[in-house]
């Protein structure tokens, strides 16, 4: 491969001034000219018939222009199955839903005129666990599923409420069963988190008169997505909408699909053309936007003396909260792969899931990897104690190596898993014991495995301009959700055309003019949209070696790009700066256009009845992370002493950036495994939210960390890289699971591991010692 | 929940001012001092004063004054980060400074005040034990006057003091000490740091040369609807030598006399078995003190 001056290199983000200075402008900041302010009212009923709204007093409240329910917005939308209304529509299924919505002149007449909505309700049966919600006998939470518009993948049943039903079917567990040494039959928790953006949500809209054309500004981390899942539920053409993506203040899932959007659509067709703004605060994004699922794991596995694995069989009930949303995909894409990254001959999976009344699940950073790592690293630690062999020896026994036939019927190549797991342990120094630095504080070591699948098959579209003064924009659909997707594409655009990197902008996001993307999530940007960029700008490159073969009398083959400029290969003197090069054949004003896009060719579709595939994703991101930790036995504290991570990245663009972004995935592990847990009590209400009681990780909640890059390069891949913005996550309660199981002599089966929850576990062991 | 119509704001030059004011617009306003409580119940717990008095122009109500007597006197607008600096404070009661440099942040701490924390009477108040348990007054001032109280006297229960509506908090006196007064506070909570206290134990032990333990005072946060003194604690310990075994004993105790409830950040059976962890580690780490002390809570702690 030539040379590389840019990819590769740890620059510094491209959008860290602007960032770190406060400049930047955020959807959550912005102002429109004569804009109106929303408010939303929501359920304040976990499952209820609405026998009545009166909206008298609301509208006649001061600087009120609009006050709208379910009557004014009969729209339903939803990704896979559309069962999700605007507002409302007679009945509410969680504590959250948006029932009716106000505009008006200020955002206190707004809140004032909110609370005179008065809405009745007639209770019906709820269900808070997605084991409640599918026993034989509940109660329908959708009523009307049967009739709803759904993707054809949907399979749904068989038992109450299961909106989804993944099955993976290989070889025969039974006889597995029977071929095995051991039996290991297990059951683990994972609660409901969120995502807890900086930025919560907001989203403007504005409805033209004459036209009817919608204009919505949201920091959405799908725009085109967003844009037709709106077009078709309100049944005009997608012309119709326009999307404008201002900067967004995080996201890790919680900000695709549709979520305050529906709420400012419906309010602006009752404002006469003026914008409207739905901005949530903190409290209603905890409540009324998106959360991760809960998830109920039951995991058995046979394994022979040696450590060789036979057979495992998954059952994994995903908590989806009152509307699919993204459940039936965080389903498929977080069951298929739930036996975790090992050659298994027979394996059953079923994955559910399930309706309940609870805030709506969906999408978040890690695409159910991380609940079913959970239970199956934890599960392999189990398994190697019992065998009384080493960890690490019994994950090198069974893991994918290139060339494996993976157990949904995918030959795998590029996989560099076990190089991350050497390196990982290696880093923490696994083997060495060490006691604790008081008799009730002890010690303990562990890591878990991973590998996650990307979104496929999916196209990425790109235009690279470049102009009379050799300046580039790239027109990209990727949303920068604070992953670093505008350095990395700078880096990809100004490799190819040879100019530093300060000479490349990204265009702003509005769907009227960016080319199509299919969306910033599931790891797939670097590698879809990075594939794109660098085709349209080896399209534009070429287009400019076109253009100066006159002025530098040469054929095209005997030029190349360096510093800006295009030059004669055997004679570098002879050279033009590239923007030279446009006004000499275009005129000062002049811009050349390249295109390019991408999309994976996938082979067979999942089948519905196997659950395989031979082309189950376009590439995989493999990782192993490791966790030392300190466990005060008095108290039931964990405490982490440092955590090393060996992420598969392919090809690292930008090492700085996938530091970065191992870093912030590790802190937001450590979160949800020492902490995170958002509580719905017995009557649906959410009982912590605000960050006083949903405790994040803090700085100092964080060890040393030790990120460490793998590149096994994967050939489609710009570059040979692959994806890295959810792994980071992924395996990190479960390493320190293991750690803490290490530590303690004992397991944890339920997440998170909060001071209180192991201290009781420790009593109860403290216990049945005893007795 | 923003409020609809605009809030009135006082600010007066003087005590005497403010409480005038008081008087004047009746029941049903607030003071200000840092705000880190007041603004919070506003914008988001429903909280909606008539009115407003800020006391930061008041002068003469913040700073640490060591009084001729061996007393210290604290002025109620004092910032915690002035107390947790304090090298009055740090001198002479380091885990008082401790107990100023568990709350929140550095930027929460730039604007709380010691007295907010006192005179807003949560019962995870920081600094409150590690002052129950060096028996400090309050100085409480209206327009009748001057009074003072034992900190014990003042709370009443969440949220609520022995102060008048007119009243103001105007500095807490903590009287002289023995000079081998030794301490410790210790917040217990699940994160390192912006957290409030699931259990917050503070002691102050004044120890002869044996480690006989001639005068005692556990104080607990977090645990009854004031911050409380733990009697029968301080009972198993006083006049006794204090070894690891009584210190557990003593920790027994004050997890029988404490009188938490549960709630969502924890239950009260958790909380009771803190608070005899809790006391035992405050115990032996004071008795340890001036040297470097074994348990810590926290991965970082200065005092
Ligand atoms: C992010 C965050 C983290 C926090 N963490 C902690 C923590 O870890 N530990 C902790 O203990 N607290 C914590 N707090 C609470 C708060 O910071 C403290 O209680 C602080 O000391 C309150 O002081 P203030 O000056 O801000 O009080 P204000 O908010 O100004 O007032 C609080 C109450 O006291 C009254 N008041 C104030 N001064 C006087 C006076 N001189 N006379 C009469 N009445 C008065 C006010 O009317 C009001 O009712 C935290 C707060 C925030 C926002």
């Amino acid at each position: 491969m030539e040379q590389l001056t840019i990819v590769g290199k740890p620059v510094t983000r491209v959008d860290a001034e602007e960032k770190v200075t406060g400049e930047a402008v955020y959807g959550y900041d912005l102002v429109l000219p004569k804009m109106l302010y929303g408010k939303t009212v929501f359920s304040a009923r976990p499952h209820a018939k609405i026998t009545r709204i009166n909206t008298e007093k609301a509208r006649r409240y001061p600087g009120v222009v609009a006050v709208i329910t379910g009557a004014d917005a009969p729209w339903t939308h939803g990704e896979s199955i559309k069962d999700k209304p605007f507002l409302a529509q007679g009945k509410v299924r969680y504590i959250g839903e948006p029932v009716a919505a106000v505009a008006a002149e200020d955002e206190d007449a707004a809140q004032a005129a909110a609370a005179l909505v008065e809405v009745e309700y007639e209770d019906l049966p709820a269900y808070f666990s997605p084991e409640d919600a599918c026993k034989p006998g509940a109660v329908a939470i959708h009523e009307d599923f049967a009739g709803y518009r759904k993707a054809d993948f949907i399979v749904s049943g068989p038992m109450p409420n299961v909106c989804e039903h993944f099955k993976l079917r290989t070889g025969d567990v039974e006889r597995g069963w029977k071929e095995a040494d051991l039996v290991l039959a297990e059951r683990y928790s994972v609660p409901t988190i969120q995502h807890a953006a900086m930025e919560p949500h907001s989203a403007h809209a504005q409805v033209d008169p004459e036209s009817g054309r919608v204009t919505i500004w949201v920091a959405n981390d799908a725009p085109f997505r967003a844009l037709h899942e709106i077009a078709e539920a309100l049944g005009v053409a997608n012309e119709k909408i326009r999307l404008i993506n201002p900067l967004q203040g995080g996201g890790f899932g919680s900000k695709g699909g549709l979520k305050v959007e529906p709420i400012a659509v419906a309010l602006a067709y009752h404002t006469k053309g003026r914008p409207v703004r739905v901005k949530f605060n903190r409290q209603e994004t905890f409540i009324s936007t998106l959360v991760r699922h809960e998830c109920i794991v039951e995991i058995k596995s046979g394994v022979k003396k040696d450590g060789t694995l036979v057979a495992r069989q998954m059952a994994l009930y995903w908590g989806g909260g009152a509307y699919a949303e993204k459940s039936p995909t965080v389903c498929i894409r977080g069951s298929l792969p739930a036996p975790g990254p090992y050659r298994i001959p027979h394996v059953k999976v079923d994955g559910y899931a399930v309706y309940t009344n609870k805030p709506v699940s969906g999408a978040f950073r890690g695409y159910g990897i991380p609940q079913g790592a959970w239970a199956c690293e934890q599960h392999m630690d189990e398994i190697a104690k019992r065998l009384g062999m080493d960890a690490v020896d019994l994950r090198l026994k069974n893991i994918f190596v290139d060339g494996d036939l993976a157990y949904w019927g995918e030959q795998l190549h590029s996989v560099g898993l076990k190089e991350t797991l050497i390196k990982a342990t290696q880093a923490i120094e696994w083997g060495k014991k060490q006691p604790g630095a008081r008799p009730t504080v002890k010690r303990g070591k562990g890591f878990a495995c991973i590998s996650k699948p990307t979104r496929t098959p999916t196209m990425s579209r790109a235009g690279v301009l470049v102009n009379g003064k050799g300046e580039i924009s790239v027109l990209a659909g990727t949303v920068e959700i604070g992953q670093g997707c505008s350095t990395i594409l700078s880096q990809v655009a100004a490799e190819e055309l040879k100019v530093p990197l300060e000479r490349i902008r990204m265009a702003p996001l509005d769907t009227d003019v960016i080319p199509f993307d299919a969306s910033t999530t599931s790891s797939r940007s670097t590698y879809h949209m990075g594939n794109a960029v660098r085709r349209a700008a080896i399209d534009v490159r070429e287009k400019l070696a076109e253009m100066a073969c006159p002025m530098l009398e040469a054929k095209k083959p005997d030029l190349a790009f360096a510093d800006g400029k295009v030059f004669l290969k055997d004679q570098p003197q002879m050279a033009l700066p590239i923007g030279e090069v446009v006004r000499r054949k275009l005129g000062n004003e002049g811009i050349v256009r390249g295109d390019g896009s991408y999309t994976y060719e996938i082979g067979k579709d999942l089948d519905l009845e196997t659950g395989h595939s031979d082309h189950a994703s376009a590439f995989y991101m493999y990782a192993t992370q490791a966790a030392e930790v300190e466990v005060d036995e008095e108290t039931g504290r964990v405490r982490l002493l440092r955590m090393a991570a060996a992420h598969d990245v392919g090809m690292a663009i930008n090492p700085l950036n996938c530091a970065g972004q191992i870093e912030g995935g590790l802190a937001m592990g450590i979160g949800s495994a020492l902490h995170e847990h958002l509580v719905v009590d017995d009557q649906g209400r959410v009982r912590n939210p605000s960050f006083l009681d949903y405790h994040l990780a803090t700085s100092l909640d964080v060890p040393k960390l030790i990120p460490i890059i793998v590149e096994c390069a994967e050939p489609e891949g710009p570059y040979g890289a692959k994806g890295l913005g959810e792994p980071g996550l992924a395996p990190t309660p479960a390493a320190i699971g293991n750690a803490v199981a290490d530590a303690l002599g004992m397991r944890i089966y339920d997440l998170p591991l909060s001071p209180e929850r192991v201290y009781w576990e420790i009593q109860q062991k403290k216990k049945k010692t005893a007795a | 929940m923003r409020r609809p119509e605009p809030l009135e704001i006082f600010q007066p030059a003087s005590i005497r001012e403010a409480s005038a004011i008081v008087k004047e617009k009746g029941p049903g306003g607030r003071f200000l001092a840092g705000g880190t409580d007041l603004v919070i119940a506003m914008k988001e717990k429903g909280l909606s004063p008539k009115y407003v008095v800020d006391l930061k122009r008041v002068p003469n109500l913040s700073g640490i004054c060591e009084e001729a007597d061996g007393s210290l006197t604290i002025g109620a607008l004092t910032t915690m980060r002035e107390v947790e600096t304090s090298p009055a404070v740090c001198k002479r009661f380091p885990f008082l400074a401790q107990s100023a440099a568990e709350v929140g942040s550095i930027q929460i701490r730039n604007r709380a005040t010691i007295g907010g924390n006192m005179a807003n009477a949560t019962p995870s108040a920081d600094v409150a034990p590690a002052l129950l348990a060096l028996e400090a007054g309050v100085k409480i001032a209206g327009a009748a006057g001057e009074r003072t109280l034992n900190l014990g006297e003042f709370f009443r229960g969440p949220g609520q003091t022995a102060m008048l509506p007119e009243e103001i908090l105007t500095a807490i006196v903590i009287p002289a000490a023995h000079p081998n007064l030794v301490g410790e506070y210790i917040k217990f909570s699940p994160r390192e740091m912006m957290d409030l206290a699931y259990v917050g134990v503070a002691v102050a032990l004044v120890l002869d040369g044996k480690k006989r333990c001639d005068a005692a005072r556990i104080a607990l946060g977090a645990v009854s609807p004031t911050p409380m003194r733990a009697p029968k604690a301080e009972a198993v310990i006083e006049k006794q030598i204090l070894t690891e075994e009584l210190a557990q004993r003593a920790g027994d105790e004050a997890a029988r006399e404490c009188k938490p409830i549960s709630d969502v950040r924890s239950s009260a059976e958790y909380r009771r078995a803190m608070v005899g962890a809790m006391t035992k580690r405050a115990l032996l780490n004071a008795a340890e003190r001036p040297g470097p002390v074994a348990w810590t809570e926290r991965r970082e702690r200065r005092y």
